[in-house]
C-alpha cells in the first residue's frame, strides 16, 4: 500500500509543480520530470537522493503555493450525460485491473528481467551508474533507457522495500493517466462524447488490459512509451487544430511542453529515439521556428543518454545504428517485416476491430480537416516505417522478433489512432448534416 | 439529429463490442485467480504461481551471503530461469555461467564467484563444482566400452590416478572395472556368495586415504571416475590395490572431453628404464616410490631422494636414464591435445 500512495500522490504533485492540468497529464509528466531530473543528475554525478529530495521540496513548496492561490477553473473536463456510459466503461476495466495488479504477483518476462531488475539496482546503489551497471551483477539489458526504472527505485526507495509489489500501482497507473490524457485532450479538439469514448476504448483494448506481455499487469514500458507519444502527439496536434471551446484558455510555451514529451520518450525505451525524431520532424511544419526548443530539449536528452551509455557496459542489446548499413544483405527479412504489422493489426485477440476501424476512419478522418489527420497518418506511418527497418535489420530470427514486438509496438501508436476514430466520427456528423 | 448520429454510434458500439469480446473472458478469468490468491500471503502466491521453483528460490536467498557474489550455473535451456533467479536473488550480485565449462574456463579470472548456484527450470540449488561435473559425467557415457581386464591379482599399485579438469574441453577421469575372478555368480545362489565375497582395499596416495569395496562372487563394479566416486575429490596421485581374493580390473585414463583412453599398468615390481621415445609438450617424468622406506633414485646426473609412498614430477625434454627402488614413467602431450604415456619395461 506503500507504493500505491507514493504513486498516486508523489508523480501528480510533480506534474502539478510545472503548470495546472489534469490528473492523467500531471501523473505522466511527473513520471517523465522525475526519471529525467534524477536521470541528468545521474549523468552529471549529483548524488540522487539530494537530487531527489530538491524535487519533492519544489514540488510540495509549488503546491501548497498553487493551492493558496488557486482558480476555479480546472482543466479536466467534468462528466456530463454524453460521457457517462463510457466513464463507467472506462473505468470497469481501469477498477478490475487495479484488483487484479494488486493481488497477482508480478509474472511477465520484460519486467522482471530487465526493468524491475533495473529499478531495484537503482534503489539498492542510489546511483545510475553504479556497480549494478558496471557488471557487478547480471544485466542483461544493460543500456536500456531507465527513465521509468528510475522512477521504479523512487517508489522502492520510499518504501524501503525492493518487492515488485510496490512497482504494481505504477504501471496500471500509466494506463490509467493515458486514457484520462488522451480523454482531456480528444474532448477539448474534438468533442467530450469522442473523448469520453476513445478512452473508454483503449482501456478495453486486450492488448493494453490483459497481454501478459506489455499490457498494464505487466512491467514493460510500452505503455509508458504510447502515454508519452501521446502527450507529444496532442501538442503537435493542438498547435494546428484550434481548441473546440473557444472559452478552453491555450497553454503558453506548448513547444517547451511537446519538447520535454520528446524527453521522455527518448529516456524512456530505445524506440524512443527513432520516435522523437519523427516528431521533430513532423513538428517543424508545425511548430516552424519555435521547433528549436522542442529540438534542443531532446539534443540534450540524447547526448545525455550516450553519456551515459559510454560510461557502461553493453548488455546483450542490438545496436541498431550499427546495424543500418547492413539492412541491404538483409533483404530476405523484407516481406516478413512488411507483413508483421497487417498481420498483427488484424489480430483480433489482441486488437479486437480497432485497427481496421482506425485505417477506415483515416481516409474519412482526411476529409474533415487535412493537416490534422495528416499529421496523425503520418506519425503512424513513420513508426511503422522506422519499425519495419529495425525489422529487416535485426541479427535475431525476424519472425521471433515480430512475434514478440509487433503488438507492443503498436500500443506506441495509440493516440494517433484513437485521434483519427474521432475525427472520423465527425466527418459522419458533417456528411449527413447536409 | 437522432439519424445524424446513429452510424458513429453503431461503429464505436461495434468496436467496443469486439474489443470486449476478447478482454471481459481474460479480465474475469484474471480476477477469478486474483480472488483465489487473496487469502495467501504474497510470497505463497508467487509459489502458487511459480512452482516449486520458486520456492526453492525462496529457501537459497535465506541461505546465501548477501555481500558476496554467487555464480549461477545453468544447463543448456535454463537461461529464462537464470534471468528470473537473478531478479529474484538481488541484492545478491549474481555473476551466469552457461554452463559448468563456462564456469571452469573462467578459473584464472580472480572475480569469479566462489559459490556457485545450479540453476534450472525445476530448481536453484546451492552446490560445488564437483557435484556439477560430476552429475554431467555420470549422465555421459564412458569412454571405453569393452574394458581388457587384467591377469587375477591380489595385490598391484595403479602409478597414476587423477579426478581433475584443464580448460574445456579437458577432462581427466580414470575409468575403472574391478571383476571377481571366479567368473558369474550362480543364479540362486544368494546364500552361497556370502562367504565368497572379495574384499578389496583401494589407498589412494600420497595422503593414504583408503575404501574398502565388497565384490561378489563373480560380480564386476565399475565407475566412471574413480577417485571423485570413491573418495570425494578432484585430486591426482597413484592408487594401490589390495585384494583378498585374486581380483581381474582393467584402469583406463580417460580424457572424457576428448573421448580418448589410455589403458593404465596394474604395476607389482619397480622399474625405471623407458624406451627412447619422442616427447611432445608438457614432457614430465614421474617418479613413484610405493615402498615405505626412502628411495635414492638417480636421474642422470641428478640424484633424487623419493619420500615413501610419494610421487615426484619432473618436466624433461628428452627421456632420460633413471634407476633406483622407484617406479618410472613419462607423459607427453600430442600437438593434439591426447597424453601420451611412455612406461618402463618390466
Amino acid at each position: 500500500m506503500i507504493g500505491l500512495l507514493i504513486t498516486l500522490v508523489l508523480f501528480p504533485l510533480v506534474g502539478w509543480s510545472v503548470g495546472r492540468r489534469s490528473w492523467g497529464e500531471a501523473f505522466l509528466f511527473g513520471a517523465g520530470l522525475v526519471g529525467t531530473i534524477l536521470f541528468l543528475a545521474g549523468v552529471v554525478h549529483v548524488p540522487l537522493v539530494p537530487a531527489f529530495a530538491l524535487v519533492l521540496l519544489t514540488s510540495l513548496g509549488t503546491a501548497v503555493w498553487s493551492y493558496r492561490t488557486r482558480k476555479t477553473s480546472c482543466p479536466t473536463p467534468r462528466p456530463t450525460h454524453h460521457t457517462l456510459l463510457p466513464t463507467i466503461a472506462m473505468a470497469l476495466p481501469l477498477i478490475a485491473i487495479t484488483f487484479i495488479a494488486s493481488i497477482t504477483p508480478l509474472n511477465d518476462f520484460d519486467g522482471r528481467a530487465f526493468w524491475v531488475l533495473k529499478a531495484k539496482g537503482i534503489a539498492h546503489e542510489h546511483a545510475i551508474d553504479g556497480p549494478f551497471f558496471q557488471g557487478a551483477t547480471l544485466d542483461p539489458r544493460n543500456q536500456y533507457p531507465i527513465l521509468i526504472p528510475i522512477d521504479g527505485a523512487v517508489i522502492f526507495a520510499l518504501a524501503h522495500d525492493l518487492d515488485d509489489r510496490q512497482l504494481r500501482w505504477l504501471y496500471v497507473g500509466l494506463l490509467a493517466a493515458l486514457a484520462l490524457l488522451v480523454r482531456e485532450r480528444i474532448s477539448n479538439l474534438v468533442s467530450p462524447a469522442a473523448g469520453a469514448w476513445c478512452a473508454a476504448l483503449l482501456v478495453w483494448i486486450p492488448q493494453f488490459a490483459v497481454a501478459t506481455e506489455g499490457g498494464a499487469l505487466s512491467a514493460y514500458n510500452d505503455i509508458a512509451i504510447a502515454a508519452f507519444a501521446a502527450g507529444a502527439f496532442f501538442e503537435l496536434v493542438a498547435e494546428v487544430l484550434p481548441p473546440r471551446d473557444s472559452d478552453i484558455v491555450q497553454p503558453r510555451y506548448r513547444e517547451i511542453r511537446f519538447g520535454l514529451w520528446l524527453v521522455f520518450l527518448i529516456l524512456t525505451k530505445s524506440e524512443g529515439l527513432p520516435f522523437a525524431l519523427v516528431f521533430l520532424l513532423i513538428g517543424a511544419f508545425a511548430f516552424r521556428k519555435r521547433i528549436a526548443t522542442p529540438a534542443i530539449l531532446a539534443a540534450i536528452a540524447a547526448v545525455a543518454r550516450l553519456v551515459w551509455r559510454a560510461r557502461i557496459p553493453a548488455g546483450d542489446e542490438e545496436n541498431f545504428v550499427r546495424m543500418l548499413p547492413t539492412i541491404p544483405e538483409k533483404l530476405d527479412n523484407l516481406r516478413a517485416a512488411l507483413l508483421a504489422f497487417p498481420r498483427h493489426m488484424a489480430a483480433l485477440s489482441s486488437w479486437g476491430a480497432f485497427w481496421i476501424a482506425v485505417i477506415i476512419a483515416a481516409a474519412c478522418a482526411i476529409r474533415v480537416n487535412r493537416r490534422p489527420a495528416t499529421i496523425a497518418i503520418a506519425v503512424i506511418a513513420s513508426m511503422m516505417a522506422v519499425y519495419c527497418g529495425v525489422y529487416v535489420a535485426t541479427e535475431w530470427v525476424v519472425t521471433d522478433l515480430i512475434a514478440v514486438t509487433a503488438n507492443r509496438l503498436l500500443m506506441h501508436l495509440a493516440a494517433p489512432a484513437l485521434f483519427l476514430l474521432a475525427f472520423a466520427a465527425q466527418w459522419w456528423t458533417r456528411t449527413k448534416s447536409m | 439529429m437522432k439519424s445524424r448520429s446513429l452510424i458513429p454510434r453503431v461503429v464505436c458500439a461495434l468496436l467496443f463490442l469486439s474489443l470486449a469480446a476478447t478482454t471481459l473472458p481474460r479480465l474475469v478469468a484474471r480476477t477469478r485467480e486474483a480472488l483465489t490468491l487473496l487469502p495467501m500471503p504474497y510470497e505463497s502466491r508467487r509459489e502458487r504461481q511459480m512452482g516449486a521453483w520458486y520456492a526453492s528460490v525462496q529457501s537459497l536467498r535465506k541461505t546465501l551471503p548477501r555481500k558476496e557474489p554467487v555464480a549461477l550455473v545453468l544447463g543448456i535451456r535454463d537461461t529464462e530461469a537464470a534471468i528470473f533467479a537473478n531478479y529474484y536473488l538481488y541484492p545478491i550480485r549474481t555473476r551466469l555461467f552457461a554452463g559448468r565449462n563456462d564456469y571452469r574456463d573462467a578459473a584464472p579470472d580472480p572475480t569469479r564467484p566462489k559459490t556457485i548456484v545450479a540453476v534450472t527450470s525445476e530448481k536453484v540449488e546451492k552446490t560445488s563444482y564437483e557435484i556439477l561435473r560430476d552429475r554431467d559425467l555420470r549422465a555421459g557415457h564412458r569412454v571405453v566400452v569393452a574394458p581388457e581386464m587384467s591377469e587375477p591379482a591380489t595385490s598391484f599399485v595403479l602409478p597414476i590416478a587423477a579426478s581433475l579438469d584443464g580448460a574445456a574441453p579437458e577432462t581427466f577421469v580414470i575409468e575403472a572395472t574391478l571383476a571377481d575372478q571366479t567368473g558369474p555368480a550362480l543364479s540362486n545362489a544368494s546364500m552361497e556368495r556370502l562367504p565368497r565375497t572379495n574384499e578389496v582395499r583401494i589407498t589412494f596416495w600420497p595422503k593414504g586415504e583408503s575404501r574398502t569395496l565388497r565384490i561378489g562372487a563373480g560380480d564386476t563394479v565399475s565407475y566412471y571416475d574413480l577417485v571423485y566416486q570413491l573418495f570425494g575429490v578432484m585430486d591426482s596421485g597413484w592408487i594401490q590395490v589390495e585384494s583378498r581374493l585374486p581380483l581381474r580390473a582393467a584402469f583406463y585414463f580417460v580424457n572424457r572431453g576428448r573421448a580418448d583412453a589410455t589403458r593404465l599398468p596394474n604395476v607389482q615390481r619397480f622399474a625405471t628404464r623407458i624406451r627412447p621415445s619422442p616427447l611432445h609438450r608438457d614432457a614430465k617424468l614421474f617418479l613413484l616410490n610405493w615402498g615405505d622406506s626412502i628411495a635414492v633414485t638417480t636421474v642422470g646426473a641428478e640424484t633424487i631422494p623419493i619420500m615413501p609412498h610419494a610421487m615426484v614430477t619432473k618436466p624433461i625434454s628428452t627421456i632420460p636414464a633413471v634407476s633406483g627402488n622407484v617406479y618410472a614413467f613419462v607423459t607427453t602431450r600430442e600437438l593434439n591435445a591426447r597424453t601420451n604415456f611412455y612406461w618402463p619395461e618390466p
